[in-house]
């Protein structure tokens, strides 16, 4: 008892600008112990969210925001281990490390807590000291486990786009068409596809070389992407096709991006190096969902069918099938 | 400036200093804040006895007992403690018991306080 201790954060109320280690929430009735941790914890760089009860605590709780909690084990409401087992098996999609406090000689079962889904628990009267090291801890997890979100992201990222043109790649946008294929099932929310070939791509390869080739690919992903909104899909099909979902576009809708985007090509200069930029056209295959029944390789073979006329009747145009005329050979 | 030592001191203010890394005017205001909370804590103590309400003899001890833990106020502690088990195993006479001595340690707790330590 001997050894002198440095003082934490002996600071009092003056808000220096300290590094802020963002929220934290305390949910505690006894209202000694909450000044106390409010005190200390906001001098540490804590923003303190104050829950009196177990209501209080879970609206907190849900907040994604919120990554740190001290739950009291008794609390009027909804006690400790409860509220761990309420949030873990909730899907919020942070995860949240949970300190749970005890009294010194509360006959409670820590087991019980740790397997509602605490991470640690505390004794009261809290030793702050002990705390500040126990929350380092809590920051430890917390990065870790960010850090293996972010991972499986990225991950999940790579697997579905094309590394060329950063475009979704063809597992992807299967994915999305049986998505729209299911709500239009659900809902009868209509939606347009189209497949995009450039004219002549062969010739620009063969002219001004590969890299020339990918560069117009990439650049036609880009100026597409930039005509079209924020929730259509564009992926690369294979070569230099590509395939667009149009969410909520019926026939009508469909057919003026088509000609929309027919238009801003044509209109566009590709860059190929840094004198030389080219002009090029499109040929758009298109079609649009009309039956519960279509499936997606129908769709899909409907717009390429239609690509195929496209070309077929000279390119640089758009042709519309629909895909119950595909027997109609 | 003495402090006064021994288990017989209401307030181990070295221990309680030591927890909220040694804040004297902090230490003042949470003293305050607990008078206030057990006088309110004391009077549902008081209607629960009077009530049989074990369920709130049991709460409103525990209550206690943890705000006593927090400022190292021992004895305080220890009557909460047996408040809250009173409540727990439904001894009236116990909570009964408790009650007088919450009271008691109270008062000393106060006149330690007064006397200046």
């Amino acid at each position: 008892m001997n050894k002198k201790r440095r003082p934490v954060a002996s600071k009092p109320s003056g808000t220096t600008s300290k590094q802020s280690l963002g929220p934290i929430l305390v949910a505690e009735d006894d209202r000694v112990t909450m000044n106390l941790l409010e005190r200390k914890l906001s001098g540490w760089g804590y923003q303190v969210h104050r829950a009196e009860d177990g209501q209080q605590a879970w609206h907190f709780l849900k907040r994604p925001e919120i990554r740190i909690a001290l739950l009291d084990w008794m609390m009027p409401g909804m006690e400790g281990p409860e509220l761990c087992h309420k949030l873990r098996q909730s899907k919020k999609s942070h995860y949240t490390y949970l300190i749970l406090l005890t009294s010194r000689d509360t006959s409670f079962d820590i087991i019980q807590g740790l397997e509602a889904g605490a991470d640690d628990y505390m004794t009261k009267p809290i030793n702050l000291l002990e705390l500040r090291a126990r929350l380092q801890t809590a920051h430890r997890i917390i990065n870790l486990e960010d850090n293996l979100i972010k991972a499986k992201r990225r991950l999940s990222r790579l697997a579905s786009t094309d590394s060329l043109t950063h475009a979704w790649n063809r597992r992807a946008i299967f994915g999305f068409l049986a998505e729209e294929l299911s709500r239009f099932g659900r809902e009868g929310r209509p939606f347009g596809l189209l497949m995009i070939d450039i004219d002549h791509f062969k010739e620009i390869n063969d002219r001004y070389g590969h890299p020339a080739g990918d560069s117009v690919l990439k650049q036609l992903v880009t100026l597409v992407r930039s005509n079209l909104r924020n929730y259509d899909r564009v992926a690369r099909y294979g070569g230099d096709e590509l395939i667009l979902l149009l969410p909520g576009s019926d026939k009508k809708a469909t057919e003026t991006i088509a000609s929309r985007l027919l238009e801003r090509v044509r209109q566009h200069r590709f860059k190929i190096s840094r004198r030389i930029s080219i002009q090029i056209t499109i040929s758009v295959g298109s079609t649009t969902v009309t039956s519960s029944h279509d499936m997606a390789d129908n769709l899909v073979k409907a717009a390429d069918r239609a690509l195929y006329q496209a070309k077929k009747l000279g390119r640089d145009r758009m042709v519309m099938l629909d895909a119950a005329e595909k027997n109609k050979k | 400036m003495a402090e006064k030592k021994g288990a017989s001191s209401p307030i181990d203010r070295k221990e309680a200093l030591e927890r909220i890394g040694g804040d004297e005017a902090f230490l003042q205001e949470l003293l305050i804040i607990y008078d206030e909370e057990f006088h309110e804590k004391y009077d549902e103590l008081e209607k629960a006895v009077q009530e049989k309400d074990f369920q709130a003899i049991r709460e409103a001890g525990h209550y206690l007992k943890g705000a006593s833990a927090n400022l190292s106020l021992p004895a305080l502690r220890e009557a909460a403690w047996k408040m809250e088990q009173a409540g727990q195993n439904q001894n009236l006479e116990a909570a009964r018991e408790a009650l007088s001595s919450l009271e008691k340690e109270y008062q000393r707790l106060k006149e330690f306080l007064r006397s200046g330590s």
